[in-house]
């Protein structure tokens, strides 16, 4: 936000100094800009006319600063009227709906229907040229933008749950659209009237252009090019100035418009290029790993980094665990603890604010060399995607492309060969989708999401992958169709044989059913790991007590909530970072990070009283 | 006053729904779109203090449910009479001050507060709206209902954004309290929210249920959630109820075959689902199957129950509650 | 998809009657009476009988719902009326020049997607990248300069002082092709140059938010190559948005080829109508307007047709 707002400066300043000079010109000693000198006819810039004088003799410094003048006022006139009047007919449209929007909207509608030269042009055809003319004509033409904006703005905010709300409360349609939805619809209104305002210059130019704008001898800029083009050949200088005001001014309007844009809204103006379109990999170093003891997947001492304003963030550190073949391991974790960064880092996917800072992948591929995926080239780490490592996602909507057909986007995963779609059609049939041969041809908008999910699976073991991560598969769901889902990939993994899979959700209660073993996050780090049966019946770690204690099962009378929130990734705790909402911490536990130790076979913690705890 | 009466239900009933129904769409300039019937003939009443759990999937038109009742939606037809008035026939200024009586809490915590505006204000909007203070009597009752949900009376300056999920639903339960209601819809209002901190909430509404007899309409799909929170469940499917009565009756012996389904399919760490999961997925709203809504999925349907709905009425063994199938004498 | 398109079509034929509607009532309804205003020349009040007889020739005296059902007959035959100035018909002079001025807005809708498209996509892909600041410089400073600055600079600079081409003017194809051609590329080049600004900007932007889609990361966990998710999964779904603004911009673009055909003396569409302004000759801006806004309106609907063509959710309606 801070940084938006100083890019604003620049080009809030230069605007600024325009305004002042055309505010200022009748107080500056300039020259009559209307006054005929035809002694000094085309003369080129000297000490008394700085820019020179024109084909009348009149100097063009004073016509040019007093040309602002007529332009800004006109093009500012015009678009308060517009931003006014179409602003009211948007928010009534919107807000009241039915007759209201009927009038309004589809009035402001029909005027779109005309070109907007050409509006204008019809005005002026009935009102004659001139300043006055120009400011309604041009108010006409642009109060429909502003009210087509207004009113898809406040059908979006009126479905928003707080303006829901102040009605819930009893406020009226008054209070509603003067407190709630104007303050809250006004940011694109803002940029859209600073837009507006330069486009109303280029107009108003256009029209004096072409003698049917602002009437001579008042000065304007589009009139001074006008001019000048008869006499370009001998004076092109003439040409020069005022072009180079016009344009100059348009300029500095559109980048603040820009930029205010960036400003009212945070989330515009993407990051880095696209990830993928990169070629190396997440850190340097060799990618083999001959040493290392073969297992299929084994994650060591990984820490994931942002850029925050205080410099790096680490919003995973140290995550470290390990899946055996045929082995189902689920990352369980609330919102922030890192579970699902921990999934894209192991198939090279995360997003582009998010830096490995240090840590190994190790996975074994069928060739029974171990790799380290941190170090592997993109370009080798492409060829694992969707062979050895595939993955589903948590919004089955969203993950499919909405322009492609769903047979064509699994036979994607495979390699092209004649009788892929059959292969695909077999893949819909393994993953139980209702008529496998039709949906092979059918937009992914015609699929319940259930269905959409059961499509993502298909293309996810489409060969035979080795390792599957599902992250949240099942959250987007219906709970029966959850149950759906949950069993289809138990009985995948029966089928695929020595598929191991990491299985990422919120949900202890999913956890119990699909997973041989768990590791529970909290806040960026792995706090305990372990057998699931193990770890749920006697937890080693006070937040896993909790969480087990905190669901919302059995028949205590009052559930036991943990106090407090999970600390932001820029003001975690320096020791342990689960201490300051932890029933069980003592003074130590807040000034030394503790360690995740072994403490049985398979089984690990990262508490410093978990033996007095037991 | 409502804090000084007694925790417990009374007999009288605080709101009654009659024969509800909600449609949406339809009509258009080319007659295009048919109808989507959101909620079909839903009766129901609530007493004074009394919580009442609405549980379904997506589609089952339980949010639009809550919203009817609030008359924040209007019904297509039936009517809701709170205390006695019915508040479609209400005019419009009579009906914003009964507002002061019922509130709601929202689902999504970032989207019901208002991102413009300090938590304070926001609080303070009904107080002000209904004219039930002036802005000192305002901040001292804005300061007591932070307290009252576990906040602090400093944060009433503060900006939404600068609260955690939790903290938010606070807030909105605060500002939902602040005119003393007597009926409160919440609409899912753990479900955005880590389990951690859904054990907050659920037990901040259960105080303040007992602590000031509140009348609670409490709309969820985790079935779990329900079962902590209410007296009384109704489950829907697909714009109708298929089955009510005492929470603890129904958990303890699921009548109708979809309730059963779903508390066979909802995930547990104590016993692992072990039920073959329903088939399919919930019809389309916009073209349900004839008859009884469920029987495309249910496993006990036969060929009566696409020929007419089954309607709501006693269960066989326990008059206490209700269910709509036609089978519920053979599978009780 | 048929219906759809029957029903957009039936819905931009009402849109062109609702214009030409409300064309009529403007020109009828202000006030003033449009004969007395022709007829009056540097304030003075004109004979009476002149301006009887001139409403009487425009059909001024009858009663304005004959007048709007003559008004609408007409249009339906084709029949705009008759110009005030020399009484030839406004349909000829129209049907002679809306040919040259729709081939100088396609040429330069044609050169904008061509040069904004790629550029748009390249910029996208290169974010934040030495290519995407300069191609994005280039597009901020072309969409600052208005096009009639551009095309008397690029007269001033091409034609006059360089001598590469003329300064404008006409030839019909048959007579001589390669002149033609040449004459057509300035004026379509100069509407060109702010165009395809437009549709780099949108381009770059719609492809900076595809690459963020779930679809697009789902795509990368399937293995596709770079090349192939590109193509596949980020271009056509950038489209969508780039209709859109260009659909928009139609409107703009239409009307400033009155400006561009006036600097470069191309004597389509909008010369006539500058001169038909400039006298008040009502029956001409009446026929222009209408002519200008049936094919915008249709254009649009085309531009529907071709949401439906890339995304098949629109098709459903």
């Amino acid at each position: 936000m801070r940084r938006s707002l100083r890019r604003l400066v620049l080009p809030a300043g230069l605007l600024g100094l325009i305004l002042l000079l055309a505010l200022a010109a009748p107080l500056l000693p300039l020259a009559d800009p209307v006054r005929q000198n035809i002694a000094g006819r085309l003369a080129l810039p000297s000490a008394n006319f700085w820019l020179g004088q024109d084909e009348y003799g009149r100097d063009v410094l004073s016509r040019i600063l007093w040309g602002a003048r007529v332009s800004l006022s006109v093009a500012l006139a015009a678009t308060i009227i517009a931003a006014v009047i179409g602003t009211l007919l948007g928010i009534l449209g919107g807000y009241f709906r039915k007759f209201v929007e009927l009038v309004t909207v589809r009035l402001a509608e029909v005027v779109l229907c005309f070109p907007p030269m050409l509006l204008a042009l019809l005005v002026v055809t009935l009102l004659g040229p001139g300043a006055g003319t120009l400011v309604v004509s041009l108010g006409i033409l642009f109060a429909p933008a502003f009210a087509c904006l207004a009113y898809a703005e406040t059908l979006s905010a009126r479905a928003l749950d707080y303006v829901t709300a102040q009605q819930a409360l009893g406020a009226g349609p008054g209070r509603i659209l003067l407190r709630t939805l104007l303050p809250n619809i006004a940011p694109p209104l803002i940029v859209q009237f600073s837009l507006t305002v330069a486009s109303a210059m280029v107009l108003e130019s256009g029209l004096s252009f072409l003698g049917l704008g602002v009437v001579p001898p008042s000065p304007s800029w589009g009139l001074m090019i006008r001019g000048a083009r008869a006499t370009m050949e001998q004076a092109p200088l003439l040409l020069f100035w005022p072009c180079l005001a016009l344009a100059g001014t348009v300029l500095v309007l559109n980048l603040f418009c820009d930029r205010l844009r960036d400003a009212l809204d945070p989330r515009a103006g993407g990051g880095g290029p696209a990830g993928f379109l990169r070629r190396a990999a997440a850190l340097p170093g060799p990618a083999l790993r001959k040493d290392a003891t073969p297992g299929l997947l084994r994650i060591r001492g990984l820490t994931l980094e942002i850029t925050g304003p205080r410099g790096p963030v680490a919003v995973v550190r140290d995550v470290g665990f390990s899946v055996a073949p045929g082995k189902t391991l689920a990352l369980v974790g609330e919102s922030g603890s890192g579970k699902t960064l921990t999934g894209l880092a192991v198939m090279g996917l995360l997003p582009g604010a998010v830096r490995v800072a240090s840590g190994e992948i190790l996975y074994t591929s069928r060739d029974g060399a171990t790799r380290d995926l941190l170090r592997l080239p993109e370009a080798e780490l492409r060829a694992l995607r969707g062979r050895d490592l595939s993955m589903v996602f948590q919004d089955p909507s969203s993950s499919l492309n909405p322009l492609l057909r769903i047979g064509s986007q699994v036979a994607e995963a495979l390699p092209r060969a004649p009788g892929r779609m059959a292969r695909v059609v077999e893949l819909f049939r393994q993953v139980g989708l209702p008529d496998p041969e039709g949906r092979a041809r059918a937009w992914p908008h015609a699929l319940s999401g259930g269905q959409r999910q059961r499509v993502m699976i298909a293309a996810a073991i489409a060969n035979h992958p080795r390792l599957l991560l599902a992250d949240e598969p099942t959250t987007a769901l219906d709970v029966t169709v959850q149950a759906q889902i949950l069993e289809l990939l138990a009985g995948l993994k029966r089928s695929e044989q020595g598929m191991g899979m990491v299985f990422v959700t919120h949900n202890l209660a999913v956890v119990a059913q699909i997973a041989d073993r768990v590791a529970v996050m909290y806040a960026g780090e792995v706090v305990e790991e372990g057998p699931v049966a193990e770890v749920f019946t006697a937890p080693r770690h006070p937040y896993t007590a909790a969480l087990i204690a905190a669901t919302p099962e059995g028949e205590a009378e009052r559930l036991s909530a943990i106090p407090g929130a999970v600390p932001q990734a820029w003001a975690m705790p320096a020791g342990c970072r689960f201490a300051p909402r932890c029933s069980e911490a003592r003074p130590a536990c807040a000034q030394t990070a503790p360690p995740l130790q072994s403490i049985g076979p398979g089984r690990a913690t990262r508490c410093l009283r978990w033996k007095e705890l037991a | 006053m409502n804090a000084l009466s007694p925790p417990g239900i009374s007999a009288a009933p605080l709101l009654r729904g009659e024969n509800l129904s909600r449609s949406f769409g339809g009509g258009g300039w080319f007659g295009r779109g048919r109808p989507i019937l959101a909620v079909r003939g839903v009766d129901l009443h609530l007493a004074r203090g009394e919580a009442l759990g609405v549980v379904g999937e997506s589609g089952c038109g339980k949010s639009t449910l809550g919203r009817l009742l609030l008359n924040l939606l209007p019904p297509t037809s039936g009517k809701v009479v709170f205390e006695g008035e019915a508040l479609d026939a209400l005019p419009a200024g009579k009906l914003r001050a009964l507002r002061r009586r019922m509130q709601m809490v929202f689902q999504d915590p970032y989207g019901s507060l208002d991102p413009r505006r300090s938590v304070g204000a926001q609080i303070a909007d009904g107080l002000l709206i209904h004219r039930m203070a002036d802005a000192t009597g305002a901040a001292a009752r804005v300061a007591e209902l932070l307290r009252q949900t576990g906040l602090e009376p400093a944060h009433a300056m503060r900006l939404p954004h600068e609260f955690s999920g939790g903290q938010r639903q606070r807030i909105a339960i605060a500002r939902a309290l602040a005119t003393r209601p007597d009926f409160i819809v919440a609409d899912e209002p753990v479900s955005a929210l880590d389990v951690s901190i859904q054990a907050q909430i659920v037990n901040l509404l259960a105080d303040l249920r007992s602590e000031l007899g509140l009348a609670l309409l409490f709309i969820s799909h985790d079935l779990h959630v329900v079962r902590h929170l209410c007296d009384r469940v109704m489950v829907m499917y697909l714009g109708r109820v298929v089955e009510q009565g005492s929470a603890a009756a129904i958990f303890a012996a699921p009548a109708h075959p979809y309730t059963r389904a779903l508390l066979e399919a909802t995930p547990s760490m104590r016993h692992p689902v072990t039920a073959a999961p329903l088939p399919g997925e919930v019809p389309s709203v916009a073209n349900p199957p004839s008859g009884c809504p469920f029987r495309t999925r249910c496993p006990a349907a036969e060929s009566r129950c696409a020929e007419a709905m089954p309607p709501l009425e006693a269960h066989p063994a326990d008059a206490s509650r209700q269910l709509a199938c036609w089978r519920a004498a053979e599978l009780a | 998809m048929l219906a759809f398109a029957a029903r957009r079509l039936a819905v931009s034929l009402a849109l062109v009657w609702v214009v030409a509607t409300l064309v009529f009532l403007v020109i009828h309804m202000i006030p003033g009476d449009p004969a007395e205003l022709l007829l009056a020349q540097g304030g003075v009040a004109p004979d009476p009988a002149l301006v009887a007889d001139l409403r009487e020739r425009l059909g001024l005296d009858q009663p304005l719902w004959t007048q709007y059902a003559t008004y609408m007959g007409g249009l339906l035959q084709g029949d705009f009326g008759l110009s005030l100035q020399d009484e030839h018909a406004v349909a000829d002079e129209i049907a002679l020049r809306l040919p040259r001025t729709l081939e100088l807005v396609a040429t330069a809708g044609l050169l904008s997607v061509l040069i904004g498209l790629p550029a748009g996509v390249l910029a996208g892909l290169r974010a934040g990248q030495l290519t995407d600041r300069i191609l994005s410089g280039i597009a901020a400073l072309a969409l600052s300069i208005p096009v009639f600055v551009i095309g008397t600079l690029a007269v001033l600079l091409l034609a006059q002082k360089l001598r590469l081409v003329s300064a404008g003017g006409y030839v019909p194809f048959a007579t001589d092709p390669l002149r033609h051609i040449g004459l057509l590329l300035m004026p379509a080049g100069t509407i060109a140059f702010g165009l395809a600004a437009v549709v780099l900007r949108v381009t770059r932007g719609a492809v900076l938010e595809v690459l963020e889609r779930e679809h697009v990361r789902a795509a990368r966990a399937r293995g596709l190559p770079a090349g192939a998710i590109i193509r596949r999964h980020v271009l056509r779904n950038s489209l969508t948005p780039v209709v859109t603004v260009v659909a928009l911009h139609l409107g703009a673009l239409l009307g400033g080829t009155v400006l561009v055909e006036f600097v470069f003396n191309w004597p389509g569409l909008s010369g006539y109508l500058v001169r038909s302004v400039e006298a008040r000759d009502y029956p001409e801006v009446m026929g222009i307007v209408l002519v200008v806004s049936a094919i915008f309106v249709l254009l649009n609907f085309l531009v529907d047709m071709l949401y439906a063509v890339i995304d098949p959710r629109v098709r459903q309606g």
